[in-house]
């Protein structure tokens, strides 16, 4: 089973909120120093669900991943978790792309890298969360799509995805070649266990650019794009607290349910 | 007329003390040889390095019985007691050689016998011989009546309380019968003769006392051929490998991890990671378990155990050696090293999980007490370490919580993170005035090195640029690494994840390198340990000390002048890394000492033998088995009992953990948690 995974790096999530700061006149984040970037959380369960099949099933694991250089990391943490292979994509032109222009360049590359049985995508990135890349490549690439997923099995020529919706999971079975893209609900990616960690620190991640993979530059015109951003703000958020007293537990609990009710 | 030389039913006296003798090695020899065998399934590793050191710790540990009298308290005194037995019985020992062995064995009764030799020696051993049973008896009563709770009941260690004190009753009886027999009452030895005295007294025959004495020698004689089969059958093995354990000690460091080696990892066939059964363990842990006596020292002193977790070192030990004496058959008819397949269910076990509950591997902080108060200097965290390994790099099997922090350590390159930390990396240098490296012409050969949580975690930043200003104070010309600087890897290490410490060792030295940085001075004494002990394995060749032993030094140079006075009375808590890992407790008690004012309670657990706060070996993060005592807590009690107003610390976690103590204990009132910088900045003349 040869399957391809795309991974996004974001900035990291994990930093304390008073330190991310944006540029409303750029449209932009801006990076606060010193903090390493990390691979998306969602495309990290995917390179899980990836390997969770190559257990099951042996094959392949390809990881690709658009943006700058400093990309390489998240292939080789990919690597250290089961991945076997990875590229980054980085060009200027690939700056600032939209859903259209990425799907555009993922797909250029997956046709580079050629047989693939499975492609994988995080459900959106952690980052903008527009959760659209997925689905537009698997269009470009004419293949059929399934999102959302939680579990993924190889069912013969078919896999059989799981699917989340509001009230529970869908099962559905698509034939390969398909896209999935995995929601966190797959569970904790694994952590690199023993000796893949330190082979990957080894590995060479090769760079494409747009003429490595063809990609057109019509496609890659900002002009073209399909999205535009027309604001940038950090939501405010306020919190009151009150603390709900009471002569015992008991009380403070009764005093707590009522002030409760009120509010509904 | 000697036993051996009597007739008995037509045999002659040498035959059947030579016969008993072969039978007696005939079931000695060949267990020996088992174990000896047992001992070969472990890894290789060299302990025959430095010999003459070696001998030397052997001979002024064992004979002086510094061993057992090192752990001497006012609430365990049972040390001496061990010390006169073995006196007492070294003495025996010797005399089974000289007086059993050459004299009756030998048949060289009439030149041993009957001098001033004779006299002498049986004298040294009338008093021996009460030495003994008088311990004998202090040993029943503790045992049996006291019951202090790291002995327990067991019917090994009364069979052997009893066979040594029949020993002893029937040297006694042997001497002081054939004395009386021979009419010599008068003299030397000073207690057989006045029990010959006494048995002439009566008016026994002279034949009957003879038969007596040869009787009661020939028990003496069976009793002690028994009791060699029965030792390396029992725990009792200990009296045999005890020696050889303090021989083979590690010698530098308390815990010694070696490094994976990665070459042998690429072979064909890579070695398992870690010990995941009994013959991955090294051959000295072997020996180790045949060392144990379970005499419960590490079992009482363990944090874990003293805090209602399942782990007891003692029993970890036990548990393995009986797991390592059902399958060794097994493994021994596989050939050398134990390896090939499993033909039974027992000798497919894995030691953790079937031998040793993961629970009991978690639940170690790394604190070391056990290996610090063991007379036999037996080494429980290495193997437990290991097992950790094998489970977190082999398995992929740890608690959550180790798996938050190692996931955080590999992608932020610092165990805290998230809602844990609200600060980045390098934000405190804003806050006081540092040379960063990088970042100026100037850079200094000294480097602080500030640590996670001294960067990261607001409480511990405060001692952080005490810290800072102390040393701008006395003109130290240092630099830090600001957002440069990422974790030592001592969490991960201990949590098993052992390759995220090699890498982040490897990088920690080469950014080290490239700054070319000569001395490095740790506020964390966990860093301490891994940049002073462990990085010179990974090729560091930086002085490494502790801002204590800094501190201490310009104290004693006049270059930092405490003048105000403290009217406060200062418990010293004692960091596990810091005085137990690196015998580091003078320091911060000569600079509490030259704190005008201050007065100084010393706590009951303190320097080497100190209590655990309970944040050591990745326990800041990983979480503490549900429904036991917090470690801490049972700390704080004891800092409580002290009557001191401000508990002194000199390690990041140490002072965390102490913190929620007293907010958990409820006497923010009247104690508060201070890192040593900040008291000393206090004393400090403000400007």
């Amino acid at each position: 089973m040869n399957i391809i995974v795309c991974v996004k790096q974001v900035l990291d999530p994990e930093i304390p909120p008073a330190k991310f700061k944006i540029d409303p006149e750029a449209k932009q984040v801006i990076p606060p120093a010193g903090v390493p970037p990390v691979i998306s959380v969602y495309d990290e369960r995917a390179v899980e669900a990836a390997c969770r099949l190559k257990d099951k099933n042996k094959g392949k694991i390809t990881v690709i991943s658009m943006g700058s250089e400093k990309a390489a990391d998240v292939i080789k943490h990919a690597i250290s978790m089961g991945a076997d292979d990875g590229f980054v994509l980085c060009d200027p032109a690939f700056d600032n792309l939209d859903s259209f222009g990425t799907a555009h360049v993922l797909s250029k590359a997956i046709q580079k890298i050629g047989a693939y049985d499975l492609v994988l995508c995080g459900r959106q990135a952690a980052d903008w969360g527009a959760g659209q890349v997925g689905s537009i490549l698997a269009e470009m690439l004419g293949i059929p799509v399934v999102t959302l997923a939680c579990d993924i099995e190889a069912a013969g020529a078919n896999v059989k995805v799981k699917r989340i919706v509001s009230d529970g999971y869908e099962v559905l079975e698509a034939p390969m070649p398909c896209l999935v893209t995995v929601s966190s609900e797959i569970g904790m990616p694994r952590l690199p266990a023993g000796m893949r960690l330190m082979m990957a620190r080894k590995k060479q991640v090769p760079v494409w650019k747009a003429a490595d993979i063809g990609a057109e530059a019509a496609q890659l015109d900002k002009g073209n794009a399909h999205t535009e951003i027309t604001g940038l703000s950090v939501p405010s958020r306020k919190t009151e607290c009150e603390i709900i007293t009471g002569a015992t537990p008991a009380e403070a609990a009764a005093n707590l349910a009522a002030k409760l009710a009120n509010l509904i | 007329m000697s036993p051996v030389s009597a007739t008995y039913l037509g045999i002659p006296g040498y035959v059947i003390f030579w016969v008993m003798f072969l039978v007696t090695m005939g079931l000695f020899l060949p267990r020996a040889y088992f174990l000896y065998r047992l001992m070969c399934l472990g890894k290789q590793e060299n302990r025959f390095d430095r010999i003459g050191e070696r001998f030397k710790n052997m001979f002024f540990v064992v004979i002086p019985q510094w061993c057992t009298l090192k752990s001497v308290t006012s609430k365990d005194f049972a040390g001496i007691g061990h010390a006169f037995l073995f006196w007492g019985f070294s003495c025996f020992l010797v005399s089974y050689i000289i007086l059993i062995g050459i004299s009756e064995g030998l048949g060289l009764h009439s030149y041993i016998r009957g001098g001033a030799f004779e006299a002498g020696f049986l004298t040294v051993l009338d008093i021996a011989g009460v030495i003994v049973m008088l311990s004998m008896i202090w040993a029943a009563i503790r045992r049996y009546i006291v019951r202090p709770p790291r002995l327990e009941i067991s019917l090994e260690a009364g069979f052997i309380m009893f066979m040594v004190f029949s020993l002893m009753v029937l040297h006694f009886c042997t001497e002081s019968f054939g004395m009386a027999a021979l009419g010599e009452t008068h003299g030397l030895p000073p207690i057989s003769s006045a029990i010959a005295s006494y048995l002439v007294s009566t008016g026994i025959e002279k034949d009957t006392l003879m038969a007596v004495s040869f009787g009661a020698w020939w028990l003496h004689y069976a009793f002690i051929l028994v009791f060699t089969i029965y030792i390396p059958r029992s725990k009792h093995l200990h009296v045999l490998a005890s020696a050889p354990n303090v021989f083979f000690k590690p010698l530098d460091r308390k815990v010694v991890l070696e490094p994976i080696p990665l070459e042998a990892l690429e072979s064909e066939e890579p070695p398992e990671l870690g010990v995941s059964k009994i013959q991955d363990l090294k051959w000295k842990d072997i020996l180790d378990l045949y060392a144990c006596a379970k005499c419960g020292r590490c079992h009482v002193n363990c944090p874990a155990q003293a805090s209602g977790k399942t782990l007891s070192p003692r029993e970890f030990l036990r548990h393995m050696k009986d797991h390592l004496l059902e399958v060794g058959p097994g493994l021994l008819a596989k050939g050398s090293n134990g390896n090939g397949e499993a033909t039974t269910e027992e000798e497919g076990k894995r030691l953790v999980g079937d031998v040793v509950t993961e629970d009991e591997i978690w639940a170690c902080t790394t604190c070391g007490a056990c290996q610090e108060v063991c007379p036999v200097n037996i080494e429980h965290i290495r193997k437990l370490l290991e097992m950790r390994q094998n489970l977190v790099l082999v398995h992929n099997q740890m608690p959550e919580s180790a798996q938050l922090m190692l996931r955080n350590m590999q992608t932020r390159g610092n165990p805290w993170a998230g809602a844990q930390s609200l600060r980045l990396r390098g934000d405190w240098t804003n806050d006081v005035e540092v040379k960063v490296l990088g970042e100026s012409d100037e850079n200094p050969s000294t480097l602080l090195w500030v640590g996670c949580t001294g960067a990261l975690i607001d409480r511990n930043v405060l001692a952080t640029l005490s810290l800072v200003r102390i040393l701008n104070a006395a003109g130290v010309d240092f630099c830090v690494l600001g957002e440069a600087e990422s974790c030592c890897g001592d969490p991960a290490r201990r949590a098993g994840y052992e390759f995220q410490f090699q890498i982040s060792a490897e990088e920690n030295i080469e950014t080290l390198k490239n700054f070319n940085i000569k001395e490095v001075i740790t506020s964390c004494p966990h860093c301490y340990n891994a940049l002073k002990n462990e990085y010179p394995l990974y090729g560091a060749e930086f002085k490494v000390i502790h801002y204590t032993e800094l501190l201490a030094e310009l104290i004693k140079q006049g270059k930092l002048k405490l003048t105000n006075d403290m009217n406060t009375l200062i418990a010293y808590h004692d960091p596990c890394y810091l005085s137990r890992y690196n015998g580091v407790y003078q320091e911060p008690r000569a600079i509490i000492d030259s704190i005008p004012k201050a007065r100084f309670k010393e706590m009951e657990r303190s320097k080497t033998m100190t209590f655990c706060c309970g944040g050591g070996g990745g326990h800041m993060w990983i979480e503490e088995q549900h429904g036991t005592t917090k470690i801490n807590h049972v700390r704080m009690d004891e800092v409580i009992e002290t009557g001191a107003d401000t508990v002194v610390t000199s390690c990041p976690y140490c002072l965390q953990m102490l913190e929620e103590g007293i907010e958990q204990k409820n006497v923010k009132e009247t104690l508060k948690a201070k890192d040593l910088v900040e008291v000393v900045e206090a004393a400090m003349k403000q400007s």
